[in-house]
């Protein structure tokens, strides 16, 4: 479902507006108890009409909320080898991001063990951002460490890629880090981001787009 | 009997309507020759409290700036002297009739200088000193002192309801006479230490009145005498009653107080914004909600603007059905309060639109408790809702069984992403009062979700869970990925609408 106000969704069959709405409350006034019911009903079936959708013309696997509202992009190799992150960019600007598919954590026997949000000179699931100006928010730069990702045998650090603020990471992955196994790219997303307009298009021109990253990593 | 224009006592030093030195002491039989004053009499008390020599052909009365005898400057700056109350209210009622409103009842106001008050209390303490001893004065004092707003009132009321046809009553429909003068304004600054200050016209929000004039000259229409006098009696000694060579400025302003109409409105089109949404320059869907019913309500009531509030809102793309929305719209400046008729018609027109974006229902007039009704419980109330519903597995009989049986059931929210640039992150807790699922025949992973919850939930995002952030949600129940496709309220639950 669109949080971009364009009408992408099929639209339903338009039923006929119940004009006899106005009528109802007339009858309403004259009948007897019995028919004030069966308005009611009358009402509700109208209603429900309107409800039941066409399902013919709904796709078999419709797009997600992510697909459907954010633009994806990709960071290959992001400051070493085999760290490939994603960057989902909704419309309003915000960032969401967190580890590609083909990450290298994920090649690892032992699979993820933790998750660790204190790098760098601060611990990152500390910070309490605040009010709409998002007071407190940390400013990070593309390669300012987000979090540690470990393995049984290997650990990985885990960047930004987007310079701005740090609005939120997600601290779930701390008592629960096989998200990031389930899902990374939803439940298992790494830290929320907000850049400023220029700062974004900076970054933007050394991304890649989902099909320039499926071509470069093989992916069908 | 009225004192207009007649009486002028004359001093050497000024002038002064006898008329407005016998209200000052409450006369209230409006006869201006009570038999205890002689001239002489108020001259030598006009003496002790002035100090200016006059001059000129007409002279305007040194207390009521020549209020009280039907003279002031125009708004464009013409001398301006009526012969009677009845002139007067020929004006106001060329106005009416100009400004093309429909009357069914007035509502008479006059503000005035806060000087003028100044110089009856002087002109009073002034008339203590050389007469308190005197049976007749103590007497006297005893009265309330006649307010020139109270006679000029009194005098135009009547004429006014011949030629409007009406009754003066306690109405929307307001006729307001603000008088100004030059030196009250230079000296307000001076007049208004030691008082409160007052809002003025915040009720009527009218822009079109010389706000700082009004605010400087202070609307002294609340202060009864008595306490005027009291108030200013620190400085009424020392400041003698000023030679008033110019008139006060008149503004006539007649206006209708905010009108409401009330009624919910329904939303069938996902492509319609509840309000006027354009980025630059850029207009956000195809209509709003707010300018189909404005639009077609503003010219049965011939008024200058309108604006509507609704008891909360839903997306662009989310439908509002079955019950539908309660909504305030508030006309300003009606030449015309629609009857019951109209507002029947005006109700049908709207549903009958081609275009069948919005619909409407109980549309009424209704009085300012309007805004309580809105208000009321607006945060408490319960919505409910029909979500189009799209999980990767598909949708089993228990399924359907355990969200039945999930009742009050508390989610946290993080603030969505959606919304997350422009409002504060937080984490809210909010209510699923119930759910049901409602199968869809030819299908066996869509499905309808009814639900209802507390105003302020987020549905969209108890839906797919917003990167987990919702918890628990549909997905997270049913132990797989859910999407939400389509949104429609389907009641708003308020009593009094």
């Amino acid at each position: 479902m669109s949080d971009v106000m364009v009408d992408h969704t099929q639209k339903l069959e338009e039923t006929a507006v119940p004009n006899n709405l106005e009528q109802q409350d007339k009858q309403d006034e004259e009948q007897p108890q019995q028919s004030v019911q069966e308005n009611a009903e009358y009402e509700d079936e109208e209603l429900h009409k309107h409800l039941v959708p066409d399902i013919i013309q709904l796709p078999l696997i419709p797009p997600s909320a992510v697909e459907f509202n954010f633009a994806s992009y990709f960071a290959p190799d992001f400051m070493k080898p085999g760290n490939d992150q994603y960057v989902y960019r909704h419309a309003n600007g915000l960032c969401v991001v967190g580890l590609a598919s083909t990450h290298l954590a994920f090649k690892d026997k032992g699979g993820i063990t933790a998750v660790d949000f204190n790098v760098g000179k601060s611990d990152r699931s500390g910070m309490k951002v605040t009010g709409k100006r998002k007071k407190n928010a940390q400013h990070f730069e593309s390669n300012t460490a987000l979090c540690k990702v470990c393995t049984n045998g290997d650990s990985y650090i885990v960047r930004c890629c987007v310079k701005g603020s740090l609005l939120e990471v997600n601290e779930r992955l701390i008592k629960q880090p096989e998200l990031l196994h389930s899902s990374a790219d939803r439940e298992g997303y790494i830290a929320i981001i907000m850049p400023k307009p220029a700062d974004w298009l900076k970054v933007k021109a050394s991304l890649l787009s989902l099909e320039e990253f499926k071509k470069l990593r093989v992916l069908c | 009997m009225m004192p207009f224009g007649h009486c002028l006592i004359m001093s050497s030093r000024t002038f002064c309507l006898s008329g407005c030195v016998l209200r000052i002491l409450g006369t209230e039989d409006h006869i201006y020759c009570h038999s205890s004053f002689s001239q002489s009499m108020l001259c030598s008390v006009l003496e002790e409290v002035t100090s200016f020599k006059s001059e000129g052909d007409f002279q305007f009365c040194s207390v009521c700036s020549g209020i009280l005898q039907l003279s002031y400057r125009d708004d464009k700056e013409t001398l301006v002297k009526m012969k009677s109350p009845n002139d007067m209210a020929l004006v106001i009622a060329e106005l009416v009739k100009k400004e093309g409103h429909q009357v069914d009842g007035f509502s008479l106001e006059v503000s005035i200088p806060q000087f003028i008050l100044e110089n009856e209390s002087s002109l009073l303490s002034g008339m203590k000193k050389r007469y308190e001893s005197e049976p007749w004065f103590q007497e006297r004092l005893l009265s309330k002192c006649v307010s020139v707003k109270d006679v000029l009132k009194f005098a135009i009321t009547k004429p006014l309801e011949t030629l409007l046809d009406t009754k003066a009553s306690a109405s929307s429909f307001r006729i307001r006479l603000t008088y100004t003068h030059k030196m009250a304004l230079e000296n307000s600054v001076e007049r208004n230490q030691g008082f409160k200050r007052r809002k003025i016209g915040t009720e009527n929000g009218l822009q079109n009145v010389n706000d700082e004039s009004v605010v400087a000259n202070k609307d002294c229409s609340d202060y009864p005498a008595n306490e005027t006098i009291a108030v200013t009696g620190r400085s009424s000694l020392k400041v003698p009653i000023d030679k008033v060579s110019e008139p006060c400025h008149l503004v006539y302003l007649c206006y209708r107080t905010h009108i409401y109409l009330c009624g919910r409105y329904l939303k069938y089109s996902r492509n319609v914004s509840q309000t006027r949404w354009i980025i630059d320059e850029e207009r956000m869907g195809e209509a709003s909600v707010e300018e189909i019913i404005g639009s077609n309500i503003l010219p049965m009531c011939r008024g200058d603007n309108y604006k509507f509030h609704a008891a909360g809102r839903e997306d662009i793309d989310v439908r509002m059905l079955g019950s539908g929305r309660p909504f305030l719209l508030e006309i300003q400046n009606a030449r015309q309060v629609p009857s019951k008729e109209t507002v029947k018609e005006i109700e049908s027109k709207i549903n009958g639109l081609e275009n069948k974006l919005v619909g409407v229902k109980n549309l009424q007039v209704v009085g300012s408790q309007g805004w309580t009704l809105m208000r009321e419980g607006e945060a408490e109330k319960q919505k409910q809702y029909c979500a189009l519903v799209w999980i990767s597995r598909p949708l089993e009989d228990e399924d359907v069984c355990s969200i039945s049986l999930l009742h009050d059931m508390q989610i946290l929210q993080k603030t969505p992403i959606r919304v997350l640039h422009r409002r504060s992150p937080l984490e809210r807790e909010k209510i699923i009062h119930w759910m049901k699922i409602e199968r869809i025949a030819e299908s066996s992973q869509y499905f309808l979700l009814h639900l209802c919850t507390q105003a302020g939930t987020y549905i969209k995002e108890f839906v797919h869970g917003d990167f987990g952030r919702t918890q628990p949600s549909i997905g997270s129940i049913l132990g797989c990925r859910a999407e939400i496709l389509q949104l429609d309220v389907t009641d708003v639950k308020m009593d009094s609408f």
